[in-house]
């Protein structure tokens, strides 16, 4: 192309000079004199140059402002047409001879590439189930020590209520009730044992047999339990608050040292909080609701309570209560997680 | 740009009272020349012409007016008080520099470049949503503070270390430039003092010897046998004869007038050995500084790599911002918070965007300017280092780059023999037959016809490398002879010299006589040299084989023979001739004349011819070959004249010894050079004057029909047309220079070249690199560095892209799962400016894979730094495996602590809500929420664990991109092992060390844990392998095409 090009046009430039002998004398010794011509030479064209080429740059302007009116005035037809080409040559190309076939090729490939990759992630998926079994987590270290959770628990560690207005209060002994009923007597009678208490309930045989579970009636709770009382004492202001343990696999309390509830005012006066009343009355857990299997075998495992009674508390004011687990196993001072063998709360009951 | 501006830029030389005037002045004429230049610069940027002209009338006044009109005397100089007053009215005597960016803008620069805005808008992101947790709830957790101030120290941290390296090479440059502060002999109060040459004023009387550099513009006073260098200032390599005469109009042109910068080569040694000139401009006032000016009008182009990196940023960018955008969409409806997906788009902008990338890519390419700088190359500008490697042409410099810059004896004719010289670096060995009578006769009158002389002390220096004063000419035949000969200077002293003609371009010719050494014989010898044929004119006899013989016409024909053959050579040919003069005559005591010339001008004997070239570098032809066979251009541009231009041209092989000019085709035809068919040429010798009638169209026709082209008898100015016209070739131009007048073409250039050893500063301040050597040969491995060092940062980019994926999935999977936050967002940021750094340095040690000299220079706007199969591959093939693997490592953990991945599944309302303290897993058991935020933090370390050790795998594939590993050795780059150490070691320390900081959000994890994703790794590495045998088999397919980056 570009041959053809140079060969119709006129010559490039003049091939004008000829090398004399002298000539390279003179390159020696007048290259001054011939630099000077050219110098002075240049300056002169330089600047005719300079007035034509503004002059040149004008003109090219205007004609390029009359090709864009032009080329904005042209039908559109052209750069669809165009479009459709394209358009038409990625579908068939008929150079390469390969039509969608390109798109199809690189989905095709792509394909079998990540379905090669979801297998090989499956795999490894099925090899992780393989090694862990799913009666016991293979690791608890992270779930212990347990932690604690109250019951009635509704967004909020604070139980501020009115006792003559039973608006105030009356949500929690709906929440209670609630949380009781998979505790009521009937139930547990009919779905689980009485064990021995004072010793664990080891349940030996294989990992998938399923667990029985003990009981934990409601009416441990006595005068938590609702069913005296079924204000939960918060129509008299003296609130029954329970405390649940959180559920661990494997967990074992020591063997004759049950875990121990104990409640005090966290910051103030100690005197705040008068008497309490725990029911079981041992404030502990017994052992014989360890340990615990997991949810597959053991599906009727009812986590044992404690009940506290708040049954003199200084009234009108907010009160911060502290309950903490105590038994061997335990930590209740971990500074980041406050729910990690203690749980605090504030009472805060209005006559 | 009204009428009044344009004093500014005029070139005005009147001095400091004209000045004034012209300030007033409308005489649009005044300007015409450089401001014109300067109009256009900015008008029309692709036609530039740097030309000059000045007005300066200094040249005309006499002494008398002289002194008057700068208030000075001649022989007492200027008052020490006058001195500093003036002083202190034009500043010091010394180009200033360009201007600089102000160091706090640069500063700011790399603030915000690349990356830093994104991160910036996830800082303030940051600060925007913890701003709206604030409102809502006054105790919400400060985790958002920390990480906005995190990403902002993140982005102010890389900054500044950026700075630091720019500034650092930057450093070396100013050092390099302020190494010989020059001095000035001046006359002030009376007495001659020794001054700094900055503290120069007008009026001042300066003394000038042979060898110094001019210190200012001067009006020469007292001058004899004075020659100047003005190739800086002209681009013109003779020496240009200076006296105290008023020889034409032009100031450029006439005897009278010393240019700052340039070189006083000699100055006749009596009566004083010195010339003495009146300062006439300083400063940025000297024609040197206009000049010098001038550079900063030609725009600085902007370097491939940043063009490359730009393109890159805007890619990551793009992809950050339109996943971000997708997924904040995507969040927004499926009924998120828009708090939460606010959170969300700072965590896709962080996991996206590669922190430490940009800081990677500066210390890759400060280790390769630091590694050029040991082969000479001193790099200014640390993206210049790519910039070499992707370069297609080069125009070079012929004198001092590709030759020596040192006129060496070539060849000798005597005895109807033409006898080569040894003409490399260091020649010893002379091998010409020299028992032959004539020889005798010629040596004597090189050593004796010979002014030139060695400046005392040197004895130890070898002969070469001594410095001589005298012209070029004279002092290569003094070499020579030195070589040859034996101390020259107790030759000439036995052989007293009584009489002495210097050479002058009238004459043609330089003559002595001398007694001679030989007791009884008591004739004069009268010895000349001079301008071959102007010498045979003179002579009557030749001396063949020691014996002298009547001129007749056929050895006055095998002198034309030989003299056309050395010309033909491209080499300066001198005749030498000899007489004794008889002593009835000119007796012992008899006083020659050299004005009357009482002495005999006819008859003389003929010797012999001697012809000297500046031979090229002994390395220079290898190098060219090598540019050859790297598909890089060599253009060589020159002041020369043709012939000598393309003698060295093909001596180089820039003209291949195959190819052939038009004119060469002609002359073997023996038809008309119109004739020539122009096809059949692939070189040209294109000489000043042409290119001057020459429209750019027809420049470009040149520049691509011809392959091998030689521009001869240019001035400096038409080297920026030429650059000009290869850029519009979409060519890389590197460009070699050394004169102020070069400046212009080094900064359009894309990379400028200066010399360092005959650079001038003005030079060396416009160009992007300096050669120390001035050798081509440097330059070449420095596009081998260039080359290497693009391959590389592909290498490092696509490594560090791959785990942006392995970053991001999280994220994406966090967002339409449910699943707990597997990788967070400052582990993210731990990888990437903690275990991965040092690998991804560790990549720019990597040889190269492939003889990269072999192949095509890359095309600027095709072969891109990022490509798409790199991004493809980086992003969809290797990140989407390594987050396969690193989520198999979180779920490993998680399902092992209790919570299988079904249970994972939109699981994460519940495991963020802080009251939610007995959340059940699979196995009912309950978790706290501080239990889940540590089981989480235990996942993040995890996934980070995951990663780091596939970008192992990662790190070792990227070694190559196209051959086995194997092939490659693993093991053939230690840095590579020691990359995988720190990132083992990082790792280590994260887990381990800090385990019990929970601020950093990494735990203890079980040693287990960090073997999960080895299998991943392997198939990672297999993977590539396969990728690679494919790219291998089968080159040019599919494959080949959208897999190979």
């Amino acid at each position: 192309m570009r041959r053809q090009l140079r060969s119709r046009r006129a010559p490039v430039f003049p091939h004008s000079y000829r090398y004399r002998l002298d000539d390279q004398d003179e390159v020696n010794q007048n290259y001054l004199a011939d630099e000077e011509e050219e110098a002075e030479e240049e300056a002169r064209v330089m600047v005719v140059h300079n007035l034509e080429e503004e002059e040149e740059e004008d003109e090219v302007k205007e004609e390029e402002e009359k090709n864009e009116e032009e080329g904005q005035g042209q039908p559109t037809s052209n750069t669809w047409w165009r479009k459709l080409q394209i358009m038409n040559e990625y579908l068939w190309d008929p150079e390469k001879r390969m039509s969608l076939a390109r798109t199809g090729l690189i989905l095709v490939i792509y394909f079998f590439f990540y379905a090669s990759l979801a297998a090989v992630i499956t795999l490894c998926m099925y090899t992780l189930f393989l090694t862990i079994g799913p009666y016991m987590p293979t690791f608890t270290e992270r779930v212990k020590p347990p932690g604690v959770m109250i019951r009635p628990f509704a967004h909020s560690l604070n139980f501020n209520f009115n006792v003559s207005e039973p608006d105030t209060w009356q949500h929690y002994v709906i929440s209670l009730n609630g949380f009781l009923q998979g505790y009521n007597d009937s139930l547990q009678e009919e779905m689980n044992i009485d064990c021995p208490p004072g010793q664990y309930f080891i349940q030996d045989g294989n990992e998938d047999e399923d667990k029985k579970a003990c009981q934990f009636k409601r009416s441990f709770l006595k005068n938590c339990s609702g069913l005296e009382d079924p204000t939960f004492g918060y129509s008299t202001g003296q609130p029954c608050i329970l405390l649940k343990m959180n559920r661990i696999v494997g967990f074992r309390p020591e063997l004759g040292d049950p875990v121990k509830v104990s409640c005090k005012v966290q910051r103030g006066d100690e005197n705040d909080i008068r008497s309490i009343n725990y029911y079981p009355e041992s404030a502990s857990f017994d052992l014989r609701y360890y340990p615990y299997y997991g949810k597959m075998t053991h599906v009727n495992y009812t986590s044992p309570l404690v009940a506290m009674h708040f049954t003199d508390v200084v009234k009108n004011q907010a009160v911060p209560v502290q309950c903490q687990l105590k038994g061997k196993g335990i930590i209740n001072d971990v500074i980041n997680d406050r729910f990690v063998g203690r749980i605090i709360f504030t009472l805060n009951i209005e006559t | 740009m009204g009428q009044k501006t344009p004093q500014i830029y005029s070139v005005e030389l009147n001095g400091a009272k004209d000045m004034k005037q012209t300030d007033k002045g409308d005489d649009k004429d005044k300007y015409r020349g450089l401001w014109s230049t300067c109009l256009e610069l900015r008008k029309n940027h692709h036609k530039e012409h740097v030309t000059k002209e000045i007005d300066l009338d200094d040249h005309k006044l006499s002494n008398k007016e002289l002194e008057n009109k700068y208030h000075t005397n001649i022989v007492t100089g200027l008052s020490s008080t006058q001195a500093a007053e003036l002083l202190a009215r034009d500043g010091p005597n010394a180009l200033s520099p360009p201007q600089e960016t102000p160091e706090i803008i640069k500063f700011l620069k790399q603030m915000v470049g690349g990356f830093s805005i994104l991160l910036w808008v996830g800082a303030i992101l940051c600060w925007i949503a913890y701003g709206i947790q604030f409102s809502n709830d006054k105790s919400s957790s400060l985790d958002n503070v920390y990480l906005g101030t995190v990403l902002a120290l993140v982005v102010i941290l890389t900054g500044i270390f950026a700075y630091y390296q720019e500034a650092k090479s930057t450093n070396i440059m100013a050092s390099f430039s302020k190494m010989i502060p020059q001095q000035a002999l001046v006359i002030r109060d009376s007495e001659k003092k020794i001054i700094p040459a900055e503290q120069l004023v007008v009026g001042d009387i300066v003394e000038i010897k042979g060898g110094d550099q001019i210190p200012a513009d001067i009006r020469l006073l007292f001058a004899q046998g004075c020659k100047v260098d003005n190739s800086s200032l002209t681009g013109e390599s003779e020496p240009q004869p200076r006296s105290c005469e008023f020889t034409h109009d032009n100031p450029l042109e006439t005897k009278n007038i010393g240019f700052y910068s340039t070189t006083c080569l000699e100055v006749s040694i009596s009566p004083v050995g010195t010339a003495t000139g009146m300062v006439i401009n300083t400063g940025d006032r000297t024609i040197i500084g206009h000049i010098a000016s001038l550079a900063s009008g030609v725009g600085n182009e902007k370097t491939p790599i940043a063009t490359e990196i730009e393109h890159f940023v805007h890619i990551v960018a793009g992809v950050a911002i339109s996943i971000g955008v997708l997924f904040f969409i995507i969040a927004v409806s499926m009924k998120y918070r828009v708090l939460d997906s606010i959170i969300f788009l700072i965590g896709i902008i962080v996991a996206n965007v590669p922190e430490g990338l940009l800081a990677t890519v500066t210390v890759t390419l400060s280790l390769t300017a630091k590694r050029m700088a040991k082969k000479n190359c001193l790099v200014k500008n640390l993206e210049a280092v790519e910039t070499l490697g992707s370069t297609s042409i080069i125009c070079s410099d012929k004198t001092g780059t590709l030759t020596q810059n040192r006129m060496t004896v070539a060849h000798l004719w005597f005895d109807n023999q033409i006898f080569m010289a040894d003409t490399s670096e260091d020649h010893f060995k002379q091998t010409f037959d020299q028992s032959s009578g004539t020889w005798a006769s010629l040596s004597k009158i090189i050593t004796l016809c010979n002014r030139a002389e060695f400046r005392p002390g040197q004895e130890r220096v070898p002969i070469m490398k001594r410095v001589v004063v005298g012209d070029a000419s004279e002092t290569a035949l003094l070499k020579f002879s030195e070589v040859v000969l034996g101390d020259v200077m107790e030759i000439r002293k036995r052989n007293h010299k009584v009489a002495e003609i210097p050479f002058n371009s009238t004459n043609k010719f330089q003559l002595s006589i001398h007694k001679t050494d030989d007791p009884t014989d008591k004739r004069f010898l009268m010895v000349m040299k001079g301008a071959p044929e102007k010498i045979l004119e003179k002579c009557s006899t030749i001396m063949v084989n020691g014996q002298e013989q009547p001129l007749d016409q056929s050895t006055a024909e095998a002198f034309y023979t030989a003299y056309m053959e050395l010309g033909g050579l491209g080499e300066r040919v001198l005749g030498f001739c000899h007489l004794y003069l008889s002593a009835d005559e000119f007796p012992e005591t008899y006083s020659f004349d050299v004005d009357a010339m009482n002495f005999p001008m006819s008859n003389l004997c003929f010797v012999g011819l001697l012809s000297m070239i500046d031979p090229p570098r002994s390395t220079v032809p290898d190098a060219i070959t090598k540019c050859r066979s790297a598909g890089i251009k060599v253009i060589m541009v020159t002041g020369d004249h043709p012939i000598t231009a393309k003698a060295i041209a093909k001596s180089v092989g820039i003209i291949s010894a195959n190819s052939e000019t038009v004119e060469d085709i002609a002359k073997r035809l023996n038809i008309a050079v119109e004739q020539v068919n122009k096809q059949d040429a692939k070189a040209v010798v294109v000489t000043g004057m042409e290119l001057k009638d020459m429209s750019e169209d027809q420049l470009d026709e040149v520049l691509t029909s011809y392959p091998e082209i030689v521009f001869a008898r240019t001035s400096p100015q038409q080297k920026l047309i030429i650059v000009e016209g290869c850029q519009r070739q979409d060519a890389v131009v590197a460009v070699t220079g050394d004169g102020v007048n070069d400046s212009p073409a080094l900064k359009k250039a894309d990379i400028g070249i200066a010399m360092g050893i005959a650079g001038s500063d003005a030079a060396k301040n416009a160009a992007d690199m300096v050669l120390l050597d001035d050798n081509f040969a440097s330059i070449v491995t420095g596009v081998e560095e260039g080359r290497l060092i693009f391959d590389n940062l592909k290498k490092t980019i696509a490594y560090t892209l791959t785990k942006n994926i392995a970053e991001l999935c999280p994220f994406l999977i966090y967002i339409i799962v449910g699943v707990p936050l597997p990788l967070g967002t400052i582990t993210i940021l731990f990888i990437d400016l903690g275990t991965d750094i040092v690998p991804s340095i560790a990549l720019a040690y990597e040889k190269a894979e492939s003889d990269i000299m072999n192949r095509k220079p890359r095309h600027k706007k095709k072969d891109r730094l990022v490509n798409k199969p790199l991004a493809v591959y980086s992003y969809l093939h290797i990140g989407l495996m390594q987050s396969l693997g690193a989520f198999l490592v979180y779920f490993t953990v998680y399902a092992q602590e209790g919570f299988r991945p079904s249970t994972l599944i939109n699981l994460r309302v519940e495991w963020e809500k802080d009251f939610v303290n007995n959340l059940e897993d699979s196995y009912g058991q309950e978790w706290t929420r501080y239990q889940r935020k540590y089981l989480e933090w235990t996942g993040y370390t995890a996934f980070f664990i995951g990663i780091m050790i596939q970008q192992i795998a990662d790190l070792i594939i990227r070694k190559t991109r196209k051959n086995s590993i194997f092939q490659q050795g693993l093991f053939r780059n230690k840095v590579i092992w020691v990359g995988i150490a720190s990132q083992i070691i990082i790792a280590l320390i994260l887990s381990y060390g800090l385990g019990s900081i929970t601020a950093l959000n990494f735990t203890m994890l079980r040693p287990q844990y960090w073997f999960v994703a080895v299998p991943h790794a392997f198939l990672i590495w297999v993977y590539d392998e396969v990728r690679k045998l494919f790219i291998r088999l089968y080159p040019g397919s599919w494959w080949d095409k959208n897999m190979y980056y």
